[in-house]
């Protein structure tokens, strides 16, 4: 269980090289051990340069893809894992575990302490799945909270000693490097007390506690009898303690409103002392999932001091927040697009923003827009080939929102517009972005009278709630779309039907409805 | 000369991280090692330089140190160098240790005669559980992170050496029960002891001792090196393969303890599970891992101990966390996610609805929906498993339903197909189609409803973007027959069917020239001629060149000779036109599956003579003749007396194809001028062929016995050699006629030939039986053409001319009832037995 060597190298195509070593580090203790453990199948580690080339081209990022070459776009080269063999002379580097992730390949070389003839099951080699734990540490350090090259520098920089601190001798001890970096500068007196690994320092100030709990909502809404719709709920909850002493022990409980669908795949930080198994035994892939359990989830946990996510949940909610239809017909070189949008009346009708984006790939500018809205203003995109209704604060009393029009391109030209590989032909989308406060689609809260602290002083508690859209789209029902395998197999369920009905019959009605004709020439 | 400066060190340690080993070859390199260890205790370098010499020694010690005298020395001086330090902060110790320990353990210098391992093992252990090392090692604040760093330097020398620690055991444990640092003790006791129980059977001193002990035994070096130091087994591997460890590897070192060893044992297990959660996720894992793995098998230990830290482990957002018995599927297994996700989560998407078993989530796929357009690993992964569900499904005999997985599949892949055919996409969506389509093929060869959508598609794929030609011929490379064959025909179709002026034209006939064969020839000619016209360049005209092979190959063509020769003509390059002639001679030369064998295994190859000359074992066994059973039968015809000298006509009888037939003749004797061989294109057993006429040279008009050897290919391209029947050439066989007289001269010819023969000659008289035919019968029969004077049906004249230059004249006269007598006169007395003979036969056929 180490790594025999680190290395992060930016991704720099054009350049003569395609990259550069920007950080590297070798084990020469786990090298030795390597060499022992793989006897006659032990392949060093090369240096940089070599490396580099090898795993470049691995990774098919040696300049341009111009041509066929069989090495690299064959099709029977198929990788399902990061898991690498790189050549190396006339022999075989692996396992090399490597990903590409912001223009920066993060890649090491797990030992593999048993024999590598027959190559092990990647499952029975620890060093992989560690190796993969500290790169995806060394990408949260690099890119939390970075914004500029020159940041990025810093951080890079600071590499070397953060890894003397976080792993030594090619052997993981924290991948939160963030952690170790607060660790650097750390010249406490001695501290009798156990403290955790993760909880490097103390906090001296005032005690507060803030929970917020941030569900996203995606959806997928095709507006046909044979596809069924999907939606599925993602919560998080945030939690920052400031609290002082070695080990603060804080409680807090998510509760959920009668009758509410009960959480599901529920995720801990590992700070969390202790967890009820019955809290577990939920989950959504489970299908006859029927579990009484309904809360309060309570999750005891010594904090760390920067701010974590102290869980995550789905839950299967009865109805999407705002179902919508959307068809586009074709006529000469028009698109003729109805859109119709409902927000369900459970659903807090107050939002931050609710904004639905229409665009339009694979086609030239918006030479001509004709439309009508019965709510909120469009905004038009020529350039972008994109239309952006903005539904603002809050629907109608009705409920029931429409947009109608016809849209006019202009010549394509790859450079300019967008360009898209599913939204071929008629096959279509918008997406829906929108964000409520003080309101989670679960009902799941946190009562702050309910949290437990156990530390010195008495803290602050607060809580927040909010509903944001992720991929919330509603596809073209008059083209392909998309689709889950799931929802392909939802037959019996149409629980919206009804209310898709009414939805098509006043997209048709909408048509004839007298309303203020707008024009964009 | 003092040290060199902050500068020069960062100079020379740059120069030596782009290529150490091109550096430690150079003029600089032989003194690095020595002079960063003067260099260490100068007072003129920083402490950050310092800092930087150490970090390079923490990564290249074995090219600093290679061998185990050098590492010893360099341990001895790093440990100087710490003991010189001053007693306020410093950077320095830290690294300090850490680079003496990797000196000892990566030079292979750890062992008893090592005076530096003697010295830093107990410094470290000193270190580790907090006690006082006299003299204040360093000021209070380093104590802690020091205290953790020894803990590591332990932890990796227990690593190199297992066993090491075996006696600090009761000591580590102490520590840990104290206020020591939780998670460095942690794992080195669990290390340690790990590794005890790993040696615990060849170490023979008690558990419980070692783990209770408060100190060291008395008087006895903490130290085990003599089981350390074992150097049969210096690692004992701890995580051997999954089956081998199941089947307990560690059965073969049963371990017994005794119910004392047992209860201490689940003390110090208990005592390091409860303090896990303190521990970082990672560590937590490599704990769990250590333990799992210590107590597989060991009676006494209930896994119930487990229990807690697992179901907390188990709802944690973090996977690389070992569980005993199996391990957890998704770890190493992975792709990279993104960072905001919780990662069980992004596993899969959400289903809502009961479906049964196989669809369980992370298993079932997602589609690509705009914002989940992530990498191929994953789709490809989820296609797979998509792949494996259709298979079971149709097991179950449970399709033509709307909404069955295999529809599913089909809508997947049909849209991976509209990606890939997007004009001037990227070709990784192109390869991700056609990987997605290798797969499908893979796993699902035998279903025909799953491949007949899919080569459907891949057809209208090539329709919409023949400029993927590459990846269809790569794919039709790597599938079996199931989806290769109907592809390879669909595609040939698809390119048959374009203009030959198509703008891809060069795509179009690279994939022809992997698709043709048997069946389309005619199209393919027809394009190609077409094509043939839109050839301006080099290129173009070695890809057409390409496709007139495979067809050679595949058999050839009535059109494909014309072809050629329109080539060997039109085409403008020279070595265009050259090939095109070879192809045209081999194609008239050889028979097709010899052909075919000549042109030789590879398409790919660029030129004829390396696959001539190929040297593999089935063209090497195509040059071996072999003997072989006569592939036919060989029979003398009828006579034909014409021309200058006698012709044998031999009828020839297939019984099995053969081709390129040489048929070699020896005469019996010396009797006739040696034979010349006969030559058949191609025999077919179904075919009749047309006699073969075999001319004959006697050098004495005598009748002889032929030896005849076959010479033929077969249709397997193998040169085969068979013994056939010897043949017998009669007397008759040799018989020619006299030029033909003027009309009227005859019977004054016959009277002339008649007196010529005498007196050298010899004349004789032989009775000729007759049966019921008569005379007349009898001469129209056998000696028609030789007939020079006649006066039927009494009298008949005979002039028989027997090369090389010998006569015999009959004179058939006043026939009787019975019989005719004949007088007969020749210039060769050595003929008369054999005319006699001949004579006396025709009256026996009679």
């Amino acid at each position: 269980m180490a790594q025999r060597a680190v290395w992060l190298i930016s991704h720099e195509p054009g350049t003569p090289r395609c990259g550069t070593v920007k950080f590297s580090r070798r084990y020469p203790t786990v090298e030795k051990r390597a060499s022992v453990h793989n006897g006659a199948n032990y392949v060093p580690v090369p240096e940089d340069g070599p490396f580099l080339k090898a795993l470049l081209s691995e990774l098919r990022l040696l300049g341009d893809d111009k041509d066929f070459v069989e090495s690299r776009d064959s099709c029977s080269r198929i990788n399902k894992t990061s898991i690498y063999g790189l050549p190396v002379g006339s022999e075989e580097l692996w396992p090399v575990v490597a990903f590409l992730k912001n223009d920066m390949i993060y890649a090491c070389v797990p030992l593999v302490e048993q024999t590598l003839n027959p190559r092990p099951p990647l499952i029975s080699i620890s060093g992989i799945s560690q190796g993969l734990e500290l790169l995806f540490g060394i990408q949260d350090f690099l890119y939390s909270g970075q914004k500029s090259d020159t940041e990025l520098n810093t951080k890079l920089s600071q590499l070397p000693e953060l890894l003397l601190q976080a792993c030594p001798f090619g052997t993981l001890l924290d991948a939160n490097l963030q952690n170790s970096l607060d660790n650097v500068g750390f010249a406490s007196v001695t501290q009798p007390q156990k403290q955790p690994a993760w909880r490097a320092g103390t906090y001296k100030g005032k005690p507060q506690v803030s929970i917020s709990i941030t569900e996203k909502v995606k959806s997928m809404q095709y507006g046909k009898q044979d596809i069924a719709d999907t939606w599925q709920v993602v919560g998080a909850v945030t939690c920052k303690c400031d609290l002082e002493g070695f080990m603060p022990n804080v409680t807090v409980s998510l509760h959920l409103p009668t009758n509410g669908s009960p959480l599901q795949d529920i995720l801990v930080h590992p700070c969390v002392t202790s967890l009820d198994s019955a809290i577990l035994t939920s989950s959504s892939v489970d299908g006859m999932d029927d579990s009484a359990f309904s809360g309060p989830y309570k999750f005891p946990f010594i904090p760390p001091l920067e701010s974590f996510n102290l869980c995550y949940y789905t839950s299967q909610v009865p109805v999407p927040p705002i179902l919508g239809f959307y068809q586009i017909k074709e006529e000469d070189i028009q698109l003729k697009i109805t859109v119709n949008l409902k927000l369900h009346e459970s659903i807090k009708n107050t939002f931050e923003f609710c904004e639905a984006h229409i665009p339009f790939y694979n086609r030239g500018p918006i030479t001509h827009l004709e439309y009508k809205v019965s709510f909120g203003q469009l905004e038009v995109f020529r350039e972008k080939g994109l239309l952006v209704w903005i539904i603002g604060q809050k629907f109608p009393k009705s409920m029931d929102i429409s947009l109608s029009g016809t849209v006019t391109f202009g010549a394509k030209s790859h450079e300019k517009q967008p360009f898209d590989p599913i939204c071929i032909g008629g096959t279509a989308y918008l997406k829906l972005h929108f964000r409520i406060l003080d309101y989670t689609l679960t009902g799941c809260y946190a009562d702050q009278h309910s949290v437990q602290v156990f530390a010195s002083g008495k803290p602050k508690i607060s809580t927040h709630r909010k509903l944001i859209s992720s991929d919330y789209y509603i596809w073209n029902s008059k083209a392909p779309a998309p689709v889950t395998y799931g929802s392909l197999l939802l037959k019996q369920r149409q629980p919206i039907k009804s209310v898709r009905c009414t939805l098509l019959e006043n997209c048709k009605s909408g048509a004839e409805n007298d309303e203020a004709q707008h024009s964009i020439l | 000369m003092g040290p060199p400066s902050r500068e020069a060190w960062a100079q020379r340690l740059g120069a030596f991280r782009a290529s150490p080993c091109a550096f430690l070859a150079g003029p600089q390199g032989e003194d690095l090692g020595r002079e960063l260890l003067s260099d260490l205790r100068s007072d003129k370098l920083s402490e950050q330089t310092k800092v930087s010499l150490l970090a390079l020694s923490l990564e290249y010690a074995a090219q600093l140190w290679p061998d185990a005298p050098a590492a010893e020395a360099a341990a001895a001086s790093l440990l100087d160098t710490l003991v010189l330090l001053p007693p306020r902060p410093s950077a320095l110790r830290r690294p300090l240790l850490l680079a003496a320990t990797t000196a000892l353990a990566a030079g292979g210098a750890l062992g008893p005669a090592s005076g530096a391992a003697c010295r830093l093992l107990p410094l470290l252990l000193g270190l580790a559980l907090g006690r006082d090392l006299g003299r204040g090692f360093g000021p209070a604040s380093e104590q802690r992170p020091l205290q953790a760093t020894a803990c590591e330097c332990l932890r990796e020398l227990e690593s190199c050496q297992p066993g090491l620690l075996r006696a600090s055991l009761g000591p580590l444990r102490a520590g840990l029960a104290q206020e020591g640092p939780v998670q460095p003790l942690s794992l080195l006791l669990a290390l340690a002891l790990h590794n005890a129980l790993a040696l615990q059977p060849r170490a023979g001193a008690g558990l419980q001792g070692l783990l209770t002990a408060r100190v060291a035994a008395a008087g006895d070096s903490p130290w085990s090196w003599t089981l350390a130091g074992d150097s049969d087994v210096p690692f004992e591997p701890q995580a051997p393969s999954w089956p081998e460890a199941e089947e307990g590897a560690r059965g073969l070192l049963a371990l017994e303890l005794s119910p004392e060893e047992s209860r201490e044992l689940r003390a110090t297990v208990a005592q390091l599970l409860d303090a896990s959660y303190l521990l970082a996720p990672v560590a937590q894992a490599q704990l769990l891992w250590l333990l799992c793995r210590a107590l597989r098998g060991l009676r006494g230990q209930p896994p119930a101990l487990f229990k807690p830290q697992l179901v907390r482990l188990l709802g944690t957002a973090h996977p690389g966390c070992p569980a005993p018995g199996p391990a957890p599927p998704h770890p190493p297994l992975l792709p990279p996610l993104p960072p905001e996700l919780p990662r069980k989560l992004s596993a899969g998407p959400r289903r809502r609805g009961g479906r049964p078993a196989a669809a369980r989530a992370p298993a079932v796929p997602r589609p690509p929906a705009p914002a989940l357009c992530t990498s191929p690993q994953p789709s490809l992964a989820r296609l797979h498993l998509l792949c494996l569900l259709c298979a079971e499904d149709t097991e179950e005999d449970d399709r033509g339903q709307g909404g069955s997985p295999q529809r599913y599949l089909e809508e997947l892949l049909a849209g991976l197909r509209q990606r890939a055919a997007l004009d001037g996409g990227p070709r990784a969506w192109a390869t991700l189609c056609f990987q997605a389509s290798y797969l499908v093929a893979h796993c699902l060869a035998g279903q025909p409803a799953v491949l007949t959508p899919l080569v459907r598609g891949l057809a209208q794929l090539y329709r919409a973007r023949p400029v993927l030609a590459p990846h269809f011929v790569d794919l039709l490379d790597r599938v079996g027959p199931e989806l290769g064959e109907p592809l390879r025909v669909a595609l040939c179709r698809e390119v048959v069917s374009r203009p030959g002026g198509d703008a891809a034209l060069g795509w179009h006939l690279q994939v022809l020239a992997r698709v043709v064969g048997a069946g389309s020839q005619s199209a393919t000619l027809h394009f190609l001629q077409a094509a043939a016209a839109h050839c301006p360049d080099w290129g173009l005209q070695q890809a057409l060149l390409r496709v007139c092979r495979a067809l050679l190959g595949s058999g050839g063509g009535g059109g494909l000779a014309d072809l050629l020769q329109a080539l060997a003509r039109w085409l403008e390059d020279p070595d265009g036109r050259d090939h095109a002639r070879l192809y045209y001679v081999l194609l008239a030369h050889l028979a097709g599956p010899k052909l075919g064998l000549a042109l030789g295994p590879s398409l790919a190859a660029p030129a004829m003579a390396s696959s001539l000359v190929a040297e593999n074992q089935g063209f090497a066994a195509a040059l071996m003749v072999r003997e072989a059973a006569a592939p036919m039968r060989l029979s003398v015809g009828p006579r034909v007396a014409t021309g200058p000298c006698p012709v044998l006509q031999l009828q020839v009888e297939a019984l099995e194809p053969a081709y390129s037939l040489e048929l070699r003749f020896r005469v019996e004797g010396q009797l006739y001028a040696p034979l010349g061989a006969v030559h058949v294109p191609c025999l077919c057993p179904s075919r009749p062929a047309s006699p073969l006429l075999l001319p004959l040279q006697p050098r004495r008009p005598a009748p002889t016995r032929l030896h005849v050897q076959a010479l033929y290919t077969t249709p397997a391209g193998l040169t085969c050699h068979a013994r056939l029947p010897p043949l017998t050439v009669t007397f008759s066989h040799l018989f020619l006629p006299f030029p033909q007289a003027p009309r009227g001269a005859e019977p004054g010819f016959f009277e002339e030939l008649w007196d010529s023969c005498l007196p050298g000659g010899a004349e004789s008289r032989v009775w000729c039986a007759l049966g019921p035919q008569g005379l007349e019968t009898l001469v129209s029969c056998h000696l028609e053409p030789f007939v020079v004077a006649a006066r039927p049906p009494a009298s008949y004249h005979v002039a028989i001319r027997l090369p090389p230059d010998s006569k015999l004249l009959l004179r058939l006269e006043a026939p009787q009832v019975d019989g005719v007598p004949v007088a007969l006169r020749t210039d060769d007395w050595a003929l008369l037995p054999l005319a006699a003979d001949y004579l006396r036969g025709l009256s026996a056929a009679a």
